[in-house]
């Protein structure tokens, strides 16, 4: 149960040496803060229900799924992803999620949360895409999103820190900008077109801004459990569904125009605690 | 879609240059096959889009293929920085918008119920995952995305001004129809790099000459629930 995975990280941060942003905090006390100190956000307020089912937040699920997963040995190569290194050495999760995408030595290149994990899956546990395991990106039943829920957990109440010391980090960053702001499509929406200003809505949904931390860190706190979906989903899933509204072409998973926005949409909310995992509407 | 032609191959030719150029430079390299970091934010974003195989391969609904749809045509280009434009690039954006505009054939107005309609639908042009069959459903205009028109409905968007008693405010004479028919097909021409897609801009038609005479009357007729 995630009660075990709750009581073990305290353990775990203080051994941990290494610098953090911020303390591991409990997703429901991330958000509890955040509501309060911006008593004035539409958008962190829009949705009693949801702050009310914080508590019971069905992603929590998903940590302990995610959890016996990561550990188990698996795949053709029967291993587990101990060895996986999310950018803090081999199996060291704290903190890892808030610090992607970041650039791999061993890729030679920057890879966003979900990339990084697809590639340990295959390099390390010799699934090919066509296996379920890495092919089945979205919904709360599938391994991606059970492990991507555990891996996040570890980084809860942590600040966004997306490394930019690697002249990649710095590109990508600074392409991701571009992208968000580039008129395209058939509509010429850029992502601005709906995160550029507080407080407006589309429709009935409250949209955040992406100027604004307090908004920005819960815009970006993926994976979160969906209400109206009724599924735990991810930021590639955010941020398909954002391109498929845009009528901009359809973006690939685990490709370089998908890390790029990433790159700049963590780094927008740098600096603020991440919710993980969060629920939305 | 059709607009972008001209624009495309000089896109197209950029971002072969930037690739050519990237190469040279990134011998060694592990994991690309350009060093990105040589890159200016805009070469590598024009990089990342045509030459990563970022996109999905897919016929858009227009015609032409992934690549078309993500080229920018001018305005596009003009309005993509962060907030405003500047005074000369709103300039420039106004007179582009000018320039691409035919007045219609006539200013009448349709079927308000209609309009209410395509006001509505959200379908039309969404490609990727899952993508929207216009043999199937036609395009509707997404404006309840934005606008408030009837304050009855509920779940409209304040992206852009509430439309509510827009023809009992202003009537529907003729000076208001060309008015509104010129920011329906295109915006800019008023409000430049405004985020309002443009409906009827040019040879691009996202609405047809009837469609937008239906909401057109959705927002003037008198019997219009936007103007009681």
């Amino acid at each position: 149960m995630f009660k075990k995975a709750l009581l073990a990280l305290p353990v775990a941060m203080a051994v941990g040496a290494a610098a953090q942003a911020g303390e591991w905090q409990d997703p429901n006390d991330v958000l509890q803060e955040l509501l309060e100190n911006n008593p004035d956000s539409d958008y962190l307020h829009q949705s009693e229900m949801n702050v009310m089912m914080m508590p019971d937040n069905p992603a929590l699920w998903l940590v302990d799924e995610g959890e016996e997963l990561f550990h188990a040995k698996r795949g053709p190569n029967n291993a587990s992803l101990e060895g996986c290194d999310f950018g803090k050495g081999p199996g060291e999760l704290e903190g890892a999620y808030v610090e992607l995408p970041r650039y791999f030595d061993d890729v030679g290149k920057v890879m966003d949360f979900e990339q990084r994990l697809v590639h340990c899956m295959k390099e390390l546990q010799g699934f090919t895409s066509d296996d379920s395991a890495v092919g089945k990106r979205h919904g709360s039943g599938s391994d991606i999103m059970k492990l991507t829920t555990y891996i996040a957990h570890q980084s809860s109440g942590m600040e966004w820190n997306p490394p930019l010391d690697h002249p990649e980090e710095q590109a990508m960053r600074d392409a991701g900008e571009k992208l968000f702001y580039r008129r395209g499509g058939a509509m010429d929406f850029n992502c601005a077109s709906c995160h550029g200003d507080v407080g407006k809505q589309i429709r009935a949904s409250v949209l955040p801004n992406v100027d604004t931390g307090p908004e920005w860190t819960k815009a970006v706190s993926w994976p979160a459990h969906r209400a109206g979906q009724d599924n735990v989903r991810s930021q590639n899933h955010r941020i398909r569904g954002c391109v498929w509204q845009m009528r901009h072409a359809g973006i690939k998973p685990d490709s370089p125009a998908n890390t790029a926005l990433i790159s700049f949409w963590n780094d927008a909310a740098r600096g603020e605690a991440a919710i993980l995992p969060d629920l939305k509407r | 879609m059709f607009k972008k032609n001209a624009v495309a191959a000089g896109m197209a030719a950029f971002a072969s240059v930037a690739l050519t150029a990237g190469c040279a430079v990134a011998d060694g390299s592990k994991g690309s096959d350009a060093d990105i970091s040589e890159m200016s934010a805009d070469e590598l974003a024009e990089h990342l889009i045509f030459e990563t195989d970022s996109f999905r391969d897919q016929e858009m609904q227009e015609g032409g293929d992934w690549a078309d749809r993500m080229t920018q045509d001018e305005l596009q280009q003009a309005c993509s920085m962060k907030g405003d434009p500047d005074g000369e690039t709103a300039g420039e954006v106004v007179a582009m918008a000018r320039a691409s505009y035919e007045a219609p054939e006539n200013l009448e107005l349709g079927d308000w119920r209609k309009g209410a309609e395509l006001a509505d639908s959200g379908y039309g042009y969404r490609m990727g995952h899952k993508n929207d069959d216009h043999s199937q459903r036609d395009p509707g205009g997404n404006c309840y995305n934005c606008h408030v028109f009837d304050p009855e409905v509920s779940e409209q968007g304040t992206i852009g001004p509430s439309l509510e008693n827009y023809g009992a405010n202003r009537g529907d004479g003729e000076a208001v129809r060309r008015y509104v028919h010129e920011v329906i097909s295109n915006p800019h021409q008023y409000f430049p790099c405004t985020q309002m897609p443009r409906f009827r801009d040019g040879k691009e038609q996202l609405l047809t000459d009837e469609q937008i005479s239906h909401i057109m009357a959705y927002l003037l007729d008198p019997e219009s629930p936007v103007n009681n």
